[in-house]
């Protein structure tokens, strides 16, 4: 037997159903007509192979791009979901820090909501009791516990929800993006709990695409591409092959919805040298454009695949042939690390979507935080100035 | 693309082997293991629903007996006139609303436990436990209705100056029938639906089919002698319906070679109704 907060996946697969069929009678008929026919019905393979092992007491980081298979699996974890082949042990209670509203019933009152969730989560009416003084303060929610929950402001439903889940005192804790929903306040808070729990002891599955948050948490990072395990060992090695895959994606210089090529990238510092923390940055572009017309050029930084720091953009027309595009920004709000810079156009048609176009190293200070407190970086305002030469 | 050739390299199968496939054998006993640690959920959750239903009507607890009573008062009024109901000499109105009390408990169980699935599939996306509790407590809800209608029947026999017959203390008996009966129905509803989303609109038209086809209106004996026992199996509510009128109406013991037979179907599907519940529960998720 394996103690309480051991989780061990063998060979998990799963699938759902590629096509658009709903659930419904005619759709079955359907279905069962195919298949009398022997035509398989088309599936979507969003588990492949998926084999790990986790000890308690460790903490794991799951990212991988959208659609990578990371929530489908933090679903068969948490039991909601069965997995089509494979056999998953999981033993312990297991507490998910999941988006959770959907079991607050706007009717009832704060309290009233507090034992129901709670008892939906596996908590016995006593053990609410004996939390309840603490998840009230947990979701700042104290003057409106009476109050029917109808009439609170969705941040505060969304607090309730999450205090609920994060007194579960679980020997398991999966955490799916928790630093989506809520201001930073409250993300800090939840992460702070986060931690918390996982100092008593507890096993952490964390999923998120903050790749910060997740290195400064996680001890162990399991990289999930397609629905494959990629990489599975320490956080900095699994981190640094995603970061070398989003990488090398992007050496390949895009081209913008066909339309328009990007011949050169680069990416400097004060006077050549390597970009630095709170020094000028210049970003220096050539485009190759097959037709003259009117766009606006957006530039965004971010890191990891996430939500740009900042984004600057810039209205310019396009030439038919190449144009350099030189865009200097008078002090660069980031700390040290690897950032990505993305480029996208948007004209009066289609816009063009982002593309990865290139990755750069920044030299300074870390930022000055306690250790294991990432507090998310938000889109930031910065000064850039333009250059255009069409050649 | 390049990350599916990388998966080819890596020497991955396209399906998983045949041994490793996930089979859903299902272990009764263990299912109600579980169901009975989530026993103080479905608690919750039926109490979560009529909490909220009476936080939103003025009414209250008068909406619970208002179908029955209605329904009571239109079959007095309307059905007894255009057929000549043989109640066994107790006054109509008793005699329709004992018939309405199981049925109004079958059919709201059934309406509102059939689509617990489908109303809760948000929860059901991202929380776990037994699936059962859902149908279960809709049930409950429904067994506190029964309950608070109950009391209206007592105000019928003051107003009519009938008295229960001692034969009542058969009444537990008729009560695990009809229960097993409504659990195994509404087990088979829920899950159902889940797949078969379409049918949802079509429950209400068969529940209504189903009140003409059970005794409440009018006396089981309109159902000829030798049909009968194919129609206690066909509907246990049959014999139970008449089973009730015969006990606290009639002071008569229940007539068993219907209910029987009426008891034995309702275990059948009772048993039928949760394993194939726990059979597609699996892939509630996936769908729902």
């Amino acid at each position: 037997m394996s103690p309480d907060g051991t989780i061990t996946a063998t060979r998990i697969w799963k699938r759902f159903r590629a096509d658009r069929r709903h659930a419904m009678l005619r759709h079955q008929i359907e279905t069962l007509r195919r298949r009398m026919k022997g035509k398989a019905s088309p599936w979507r393979w969003a588990l492949r192979d998926v084999d790990f092992c986790i000890e308690p007491g460790e903490s794991v980081g799951l990212f991988g791009p959208n659609g990578s298979g990371k929530s489908t699996l933090l679903k068969i974890l948490c039991r909601v979901m069965v997995p089509d082949a494979g056999t998953l042990e999981v033993k312990g209670r297991v507490g998910a820090l999941i988006e959770v509203s959907s079991g607050i019933h706007p009717q009832l009152s704060g309290r009233e909501n507090v034992f129901f969730y709670g008892s939906l989560l596996g908590l016995s009416r006593r053990e609410v009791a004996q939390r309840f003084d603490a998840i009230v303060d947990f979701a700042e929610i104290e003057n409106a516990i009476d109050r029917q929950v109808k009439f609170y402001s969705s941040g505060m439903r969304m607090r309730l929800g999450f205090a609920v889940a994060a007194f579960l005192d679980p020997d398991i804790l999966l955490v799916d993006e928790v630093l989506a929903v809520g201001d930073t306040a409250f993300q800090q808070k939840c992460l702070d709990r986060m931690r918390a729990v996982l100092d008593e002891g507890a096993t952490l599955v964390f999923v998120s695409h903050d790749l910060a948050s997740v290195e400064a948490s996680c001890t162990r990072g399991v990289w999930l591409q397609d629905g494959v395990l990629r990489q599975d060992g320490p956080i900095a090695e699994s981190l640094g092959a995603y970061r070398r895959s989003i990488e090398e994606a992007a050496e390949v210089l895009p081209s913008v919805g066909g339309q328009v090529n990007v011949r050169k990238v680069s990416i400097s510092g004060p006077g050549g040298a390597r970009p630095s923390s709170q020094e000028a940055l210049e970003i220096s572009l050539i485009l190759e454009s097959q037709t003259a017309r009117p766009g606006s050029l957006c530039l965004g930084i971010s890191e990891g695949p996430a939500t740009p720091i900042f984004v600057v953009r810039r209205e310019l027309h396009l030439v038919e042939g190449e144009m350099e595009i030189r865009c200097a920004i008078s002090v660069l709000p980031l700390p040290r690390g690897r950032f990505y810079l993305w480029l996208a156009i948007q004209d009066w048609g289609d816009p063009l979507p982002w593309h990865p176009a290139a990755h750069f190293d920044v030299d300074g200070p870390d930022l000055d935080i306690p250790p294991h407190a990432v507090a998310r970086m938000s889109p930031v305002h910065v000064n850039a100035s333009w250059e255009l030469d069409s050649r | 693309m390049a990350l599916s050739d990388s998966t080819v390299d890596l020497g991955l199968l396209e399906e998983p082997p045949a041994e490793i496939r996930y089979r859903r054998v299902v272990h009764p006993l263990g299912a109600l293991g579980e169901l009975y640690r989530s026993r103080e959920l479905v608690f919750t959750l039926a109490e979560r629903e009529i909490r909220a239903r009476y936080k939103q009507s003025s009414l209250g607890m008068s909406w619970t007996v208002l179908t029955p009573v209605l329904l009571m008062i239109v079959f007095t009024l309307f059905f007894r006139r255009v057929a000549d109901v043989d109640t066994g000499g107790a006054p109509y109105a008793v005699f329709a609303y004992i018939g309405l009390l199981p049925w109004t408990f079958f059919s709201s169980s059934v309406s509102n436990g059939g689509q617990s699935l489908v109303t809760n599939a948000s929860l059901l996306n991202k929380v776990y436990c037994p699936r059962e509790v859902f149908p279960l407590s809709s049930i409950g809800v429904s067994a506190v209705d029964g309950v608070i209608s109950t009391v209206i029947l007592g105000v019928l026999f003051l107003i009519y100056g009938v008295m229960p017959e001692p034969e009542t203390a058969w009444v537990p008996v008729l009560l695990a029938v009809q229960l097993a009966f409504t659990t195994g129905v509404t087990l088979i509803i829920s899950s159902v639906l889940v797949y078969l989303r379409d049918l949802r609109q079509a429950l209400p038209m068969v529940l209504q089919l189903g009140l003409f086809a059970s005794p409440v209106a009018y006396g089981i004996e309109a159902i000829p002698e030798s049909y009968r026992f194919v129609y206690a199996i066909a509907n246990p509510l049959g014999p139970v319906i008449d089973g009730y009128r015969r006990t606290v109406l009639d002071g008569q013991a229940p007539q068993w070679e219907f209910l029987a037979p009426a008891a034995v179907s309702a275990f059948v599907v009772l048993v039928v109704g949760y394993l194939l519940f726990k059979r597609l529960e699996t892939r509630f998720a996936d769908v729902a």
